[in-house]
């Protein structure tokens, strides 16, 4: 049987980038090293951890350290663009039923044991049965271990955008030794193979992590990118610190206890701007700014009403308000350096244009029905977006009422209470950054969670979604990324308000920290003094 | 005397049994749901299923429930949905660290407080008593959070005297421990400073008018025996009575202060299990929360025969 090389898997997926990984470590170029060594960084942590298991746990704050702990077979670069990570290569058969993983050769684990193909089968094996995003798994039919250094993954039919999901950052399928594979949900030690290996958590207040001496840099490449490529460890221990409140953290960057924070307020920043001691290193598009409707509920079950709400907003002034500054208005759910990106359906975005959505809501028979915004203070971005969206809609002789709770409630309100609320306010961050196949998942069949039941209303939404998950190119998924994006757009399926800048920031003596979706503190060095 | 704590303690149990389940069915009745917090938003609902099952909340209400105190009476209070570690052992982590800053801000209260009742008393209607009363309703009126941010800018940033937050064991290191519970404290402490120097003030000249103390001064004593000897002590049963209930409040204020200072209490772990909706770390918190208060009311009332001789515990009453 043919087979295809990596590099052709690559195009097929998301672009050339993935065929530089076709790299052999016989092919090393000059690699980063590290210009200072040593050092503990000190890092303010926004959100508090529940767990460091990442087969279990779906949230950001267990990402931000454990993507430092463990690795798996494939991740993502800078650009979002598949890459192998723990894999050597990989070859899809030319029927597309069948992955062959060839494994790096003498990677470590933190328990000193060598990384073989059991280690990775048993990896496999707990996220089938524990893994949050098990649903990746779907379409497998099963993984053998044929050698040490050989991982075969067999599907139950060809799935093209199969690796592209393997690579995913969301929950990762990190590998870990197969005896801590056994763990239970949530109970997963933290033994990986990354660049920083585990020393202590104390729940609510830090967790620790330092150089992993044994570990083995990805040479096919010269440099950090993404969540792979070559990574280090220049610092010996890095410090995250759960610091929850906005002024504690702005405060401990300023006075030095903290050394790198994320999530400065944008009201703190021409402050900080101004100390010396301080550089701002801001994350553009950290997460769409959106509201979902309630198909179920009037008057949001009329797409006609749905374009007189999308027409009359002015997005601008409701991102200034919710983020007080750090947003961009680029239209899109995808970012414009994307490969996929475009702007189909921008016609329908931004149009600040309240007469034609008075004609609009006249044309679709609105009698002044009760339109209700469930949002939450929890996320004050959230809440403050509501206010100027219920004001702006007041203005177009809409009767709006506004709906607080906190997240949680506004979460169950809207699965379990479809005649409650019609505009339910949230932000797609994670899965905006993993890219098109994943922005979209929210409103796509199997109907997740997230969105009320479509089902009866857009079948052009779902043949597109179809196509974005099965066409066998990268060009025609992306033309079929382009055609939902117009669909939600023109059916006002979700309604895109901007997207939110994060503010991260780093003393003057830390080097190499460049703003990510997740931080990252492999490559990165600090002066003893800044 | 014996007797009597042993009744008390008897009688915890209802009380204990009635907060555990208003809490247990308060929680059921309100929104959200924890098997869509463990999941993560992006689980479908199969996906979300399993994690409800695996967690046992596919059981009934009454189920559920009758689950928990039956682990309750072997010492098991369960497991945490979201941090997958054993309540009670998380619970006795955390309760050292809100108790070590609870009681420190309460010595600071009681301290400044009852010193400066005490002053602004003996010096009634004069410019001390003025200032003193004033600085009480400032205490009384700042809210807590407001004052801990501002207190971080002050001694933190302009100053650099005191750490912005976090926590050091006070078993490992006491100095690091009072330079980092120092503003904590300093936060929890304000409101009480304030409540119980104004409680200080009005009981002191309550006592300071009474025939006792005319005649003592008649006998000639001097007013530092006055108020030392005899009234202080009378000034003291009121002032325990508040004790217990400042000491819950200390507590319970802690979950704003643990968030802002980044400290690992008990405040901030019921604080985030019920924005989680963990049910089994809500459960369990309130329950220890819950028996610590009625131990410390308890503790109260015997020290009531302390301070007031008329007060004894007889069979029980």
């Amino acid at each position: 049987m043919s087979r295809k090389s990596l590099g052709g898997v690559a195009l097929t997926l998301a672009g050339a980038l993935l065929a530089v990984t076709a790299l052999t470590a016989g092919e090393a170029r000059a690699a980063f090293e590290c210009p200072v060594k040593g050092g503990d960084l000190v890092f303010g942590q926004e959100a508090k951890v529940n767990s460091l298991d990442m087969h279990s746990s779906s949230t950001i704050s267990t990402r931000n350290i454990a993507m430092h702990v463990f690795e798996s077979l494939m991740t993502r670069d800078e650009d979002n663009n598949p890459i192998l990570e723990l894999a050597e290569s990989v070859e899809t058969s030319d029927d597309g039923l069948t992955h062959t993983f060839k494994l790096r050769d003498g990677i470590k684990f933190h328990n000193g044991k060598t990384m073989t193909s059991k280690d990775v089968a048993a990896s496999f094996d707990r996220y089938n049965k524990v893994g949050i995003e098990r649903a990746i798994l779907g379409n497998v039919a099963g993984w053998e271990a044929p050698d040490a250094s050989t991982f075969v993954v067999k599907m139950k039919a060809s799935q093209p955008t199969f690796l592209e999901d393997l690579s995913s950052f969301s929950v990762p399928i990190v590998i870990v030794p197969e005896e801590v594979a056994q763990a239970d949900f949530l109970k997963m030690e933290p033994v990986g193979t990354g660049p920083f290996q585990f020393v202590e958590f104390i729940a609510d207040s830090h967790v620790k992590v330092k150089r992993f001496e044994d570990y083995k840099p990805n040479e096919a490449y010269e440099e950090r990118t993404g969540f792979g490529g070559y990574k280090t460890a220049c610092l010996d221990t890095v410090t995250f610190r759960i610091v929850t409140e906005p002024g504690a953290r702005v405060a401990g960057l300023e006075t030095g206890e903290l050394d790198a924070v994320e999530d400065v307020p944008q009201s703190s920043v021409p402050r900080l701007q101004e100390n010396e001691k301080i550089k701002i290193v801001p994350y553009e598009n950290f997460w769409i700014h959106i509201a979902t409707p309630n198909f179920e509920k009037a008057p949001t079950d009329n797409p006609l009403v749905r374009r007189a709400i999308a027409t009359a907003l002015d997005m601008d002034e409701i991102m200034e308000v919710a983020t007080d500054g750090a947003y961009n208005t680029n239209f899109g759910f995808q970012q414009p350096n994307r490969k996929v990106y475009s702007d189909k359906g921008k016609e329908f975005f931004n149009l600040k244009d309240p007469e034609k959505a008075k004609e609009l809501l006249k044309e679709a028979g609105y009698k002044g029905e009760e339109l209700v915004l469930l949002t939450n203070k929890d996320y004050t971005t959230m809440y403050n977006a509501a206010l100027v969206m219920a004001e702006q809609l007041k203005d177009i002789g809409m009767n709006v009422r506004l709906e607080v709770q906190d997240w949680p409630a506004t979460i169950a309100t809207r699965d379990k209470q479809k005649d409650a609320w019609n505009y339910h306010f949230t932000g797609w961050g994670t899965n905006s950054s993993l890219g098109y196949l994943a922005v979209f998942k929210f409103l796509a069949k199997p109907r997740p969670i997230y969105t009320t039941d479509l089902e009866s209303t857009d079948e052009v939404f779902d043949k597109a979604y179809s196509d974005m998950l099965s066409l066998p190119t990268f060009e025609e998924r992306a033309e079929a990324f382009a055609r939902a994006q117009y669909r939600v757009m023109e059916h006002g399926i979700s309604l895109p308000f901007g997207w939110l800048t994060k503010n991260q920031a780093v003393r003057s003596n830390v080097h190499n920290f460049v703003p990510f979706r997740i931080p990252r503190m492999y490559n990165v060095w600090m002066d003893k003094e800044s | 005397m014996g007797r009597y704590i042993v009744q008390r303690l008897l009688s915890s149990i209802p009380v204990i049994f009635l907060v555990t389940l208003i809490s247990f069915s308060l929680m059921q009745l309100v929104p959200g749901d924890p098997a869509i917090m463990v999941a993560g938003l992006q689980a479908t609902p199969d996906e979300v299923e399993r994690v409800r099952v695996q967690l046992g909340l596919d059981q009934p209400f009454h189920m559920q429930l009758l689950h928990w105190y039956g682990n309750l009476l072997q010492g098991d209070l369960g497991t945490s949905f979201l941090l997958g570690r054993d309540v009670l052992e998380v619970t006795l982590e955390r309760l050292p660290v809100s108790i070590s800053i609870a009681v420190y801000a309460l010595v600071m209260t009681l301290l400044v407080s009852i010193v400066a009742g005490i002053i602004a008393a003996l010096r009634q209607n004069s410019w001390v008593d003025q200032l003193v009363m004033t600085i009480a309703l400032i205490g009384v009126s700042l809210p807590n959070f407001w004052l801990g941010l501002m207190l971080i800018v002050l001694f933190s940033v302009h100053l650099g005297w005191l750490p912005t937050g976090g926590y050091v064991d006070f078993r490992e290191d006491f100095w690091g421990w009072l330079q980092a519970a120092t503003l904590p404290a300093v936060s929890l402490a304000m409101l009480q400073m304030g409540l119980l120097a104004r409680i200080t003030r009005s009981t002191m000249l309550e006592v300071l008018r009474q025939d006792y103390i005319r005649t003592a001064r008649a006998k000639g004593l001097s007013e530092r025996k006055v108020v030392g000897k005899h009234a202080l002590k009378n000034v003291m049963i009121p002032v325990v009575t508040v004790i217990g209930i400042i000491f819950s409040l200390l507590l319970s204020g802690s979950v704003v202060i643990e968030t802002i200072f980044s400290v690992p209490g008990i405040g901030s772990l019921l604080g985030s299990a019920i924005l989680r909706r963990d049910y089994p770390v809500i459960q369990g918190g309130l329950l220890l929360v819950a028996a610590m208060l009625l131990l410390l009311n308890l503790v109260v009332d015997v020290l009531y025969a302390y301070f007031d001789p008329r007060v004894r515990y007889r069979n029980g009453k």
